[in-house]
């Protein structure tokens, strides 16, 4: 394989609870390739969420840093964030978070709109999208109108709209039943053999099981990368500690 | 973006309903209060205009019911500079009013006419002439006001000066003209033949003022200087003073305008600035969404931002649409009555309209730079 998609370096990030400082991520590094479906996983505090917003260029790191598509996002300008943003990393959340006063369509159009895409090429996008999601006859409905997986299949649809070089996905099924989650971990499956990179944050070891490949943090380090194979057989990828 | 700032908009209809309605009512008294003090301001200037070649001779001691005998109008007349000179009596048509703003009763020689009333044409019947007695040519307001035309009378009531009762003469004057719409104080004119004022209100040979007209050329202000100094017992005022004069008394309606606007500016802001901080705090997490999602400062900045310039706007449609609706209204009725109140410039509704939307952009800045400013990691855990 080519250059990597996502490469981490020597991420740290130090908070200061009062005058304790608090190492949510201790010199955490990595490397995804194009198209891997991969998934963090580990106890509440290990640093997995933290991890993602660095990623996702929420939150600065302390030190080290984020490459993605060989840009180093984390040393970009205030101003550029946005950009990046727009341009990198497709994010879905556990709890959807869809602009509730907008339909399913407008929310996948919104995320286009900020990065200026025309308007017909917008609209030909988002309907591709949601068709491809299973959403076509549900396009017009706001989210307070729509099931659990439908609101997320929506987010992800808006997560792909501009195409990202990573999907990032924060406890995309922690508010959705298992035949739902089932369906939403089927579906970023497909989209990662389409070629997606997706990153899943979870701690649900049943939709870890389903990925290509997991990152077990603990206390904001990696304990342990390892690849899973189709039938759940698990080998080793590199370990650290 | 804008059919996004519209359904932000919509989505709170009562709240914003409330604040559009907090500024129209603001914008709605800067159009009322303005309009009446757009109104006195041009009638003051037309009257002015109207009298503003000649210098105004009053008795020294201005107090009500002091009078200038008639003779010291020829005195003026002597002094070196001054073309003419003449008396002209003024009381209030209705005796029982103060005489402010109301309609006034004008004793004119006939043949100044010409002068005093300069360009100012007739829309029906003639000027007065001499020999016309108990003849009188009508401002437009009264006019409309006791709906006269020419051979019509009208009933001039007079009053002792100083008496709180007792009307002295009541007698029915013809009309035998119309002045065209002015502007001025002459809309609310009845003018009468002097000789015959004097004779009807028991004024003797006095008259309220003398009005000299100077040669061209002469400087006014040392005419009306030189006079003071060759009459006795006359003060001036000439063209520049009494504007001077008139000027500072108009600045008490500039003031009333001027404190209604900063009131509805207070107000207006005030609502506005809590209606959006409370909605942009309301969306805490759609903007810190649309921040993940990409947006840039600028269009968060932009959605905020317009969002409040357009309840400004509104606002100052809603308020101009219907104080110029209550104006329009209240005119009309005042017209019937022979008194205009209010004017409505161009100018006003532009500077209300550009009022508000300032107003809306002004107290935007503050909750746009606060949803700009949020965070999208804070935004997005807020649940």
């Amino acid at each position: 394989m080519g250059e990597p998609v996502l490469r981490v370096r020597n991420l740290s990030k130090t908070y200061m609870q009062g005058k304790i400082p608090v190492h949510a991520l201790n010199d955490v590094s990595f490397d995804v390739e194009k198209g891997e479906f991969l998934s963090i996983v580990g106890p509440s505090g290990s640093g997995k969420s933290t991890l993602l917003s660095m990623i996702g260029l929420l939150d600065k790191p302390t030190s080290g840093g984020v490459f993605i598509d060989s840009v180093e996002v984390t040393k970009a300008r205030e101003g550029d964030v946005p950009k990046l943003r727009r341009e990198k990393i497709g994010f879905v959340f556990q709890h959807f978070n869809l602009i509730p006063t907008l339909t399913a369509f407008e929310n996948v159009d919104v995320a286009m709109r900020f990065a200026r895409v025309p308007k017909s090429e917008r609209k030909k996008r988002a309907v591709e999208l949601l068709t491809q999601m299973g959403l076509a006859d549900r396009m017009n409905h706001k989210p307070s109108e729509l099931s659990g997986g439908e609101q997320q299949r929506t987010a992800i649809a808006r997560a792909l709209s501009n195409h990202p070089a990573i999907i990032l996905a924060d406890e995309p099924t922690g508010e959705v039943d298992t035949k739902t989650r089932d369906m939403i971990v089927k579906l970023l499956r497909e989209l990662s053999e389409e070629g997606h990179t997706i990153l899943v944050v979870t701690h649900d070891t049943a939709v870890a099981q389903q990925t290509g490949r997991i990152i077990t943090m603990r206390d904001g380090m990696i304990e342990s990368d390892k690849r899973v194979i189709i039938d759940n057989d698990i080998e080793p990828a590199s370990t650290h500690s | 973006m804008f059919d996004l700032i519209i359904r932000n908009f919509s989505q709170r209809k009562l709240r914003t309903g409330l604040t559009i309605f907090g500024i129209a009512l603001g914008i709605f008294a800067v159009i009322v209060m303005g309009g009446m003090s757009e109104h006195f301001s041009t009638m003051v200037e037309r009257s002015i205009s109207l009298t503003a070649d000649k210098i105004r001779v009053l008795p020294e001691v201005g107090l009500f019911g002091a009078s200038l005998n008639e003779s010291k109008a020829s005195d003026v007349k002597r002094i070196p500079g001054v073309s003419d000179a003449y008396g002209m009596l003024q009381s209030p048509l209705d005796p029982e009013s103060l005489g402010f703003g109301g309609d006034m009763v004008i004793g004119i020689p006939p043949d100044k006419m010409g002068s005093v009333l300069k360009d100012t044409k007739l829309t029906e019947g003639r000027s007065l002439a001499a020999g016309d007695n108990y003849r009188t040519v009508l401002g437009s307001s009264v006019a409309r006001e006791f709906n006269l035309r020419t051979g019509d009378e009208i009933e001039i009531r007079s009053k002792k000066p100083g008496r709180a009762k007792s009307i002295t003469n009541i007698r029915n004057f013809t009309v035998v003209g119309v002045m065209e719409y002015t502007g001025s104080f002459f809309d609310g004119a009845v003018i009468i033949p002097l000789d015959t004022a004097q004779k009807f209100y028991n004024r003797g040979d006095t008259v309220s003022f003398v009005l000299a007209v100077p040669d061209p050329d002469t400087d006014t202000e040392e005419l009306a200087r030189r006079i003071e100094l060759n009459v006795e017992k006359v003060k001036t005022f000439s063209p520049a003073e009494l504007r001077k004069q008139i000027e500072q008394s108009l600045i008490i309606f500039t003031l009333i305008t001027l404190s209604a606007a900063v009131l509805a500016a207070i107000i207006g802001s005030l609502s506005v600035m809590n209606t959006m901080l409370m909605s942009v705090s309301e969306r805490t997490k759609e903007f810190g969404l649309m921040k993940a999602l990409g947006a840039d400062t600028r269009d968060i900045i932009f959605m905020t931002m317009s969002e409040a310039a357009l309840m400004g706007i509104l606002g100052g449609i809603i308020g101009v649409a219907g104080g110029g609706a209550v104006v329009y209204y209240l005119n009309g009725y005042l017209a019937s009555r022979g008194t205009v109140l209010f004017s409505i410039t161009p100018r006003l509704i532009v500077i209300s309209i550009v009022f508000a939307t300032a107003l809306g952009v002004i107290s935007g800045t503050y909750p746009a730079y606060r949803a700009a400013k949020m965070s999208p990691m804070e935004a997005l855990r807020y649940e």
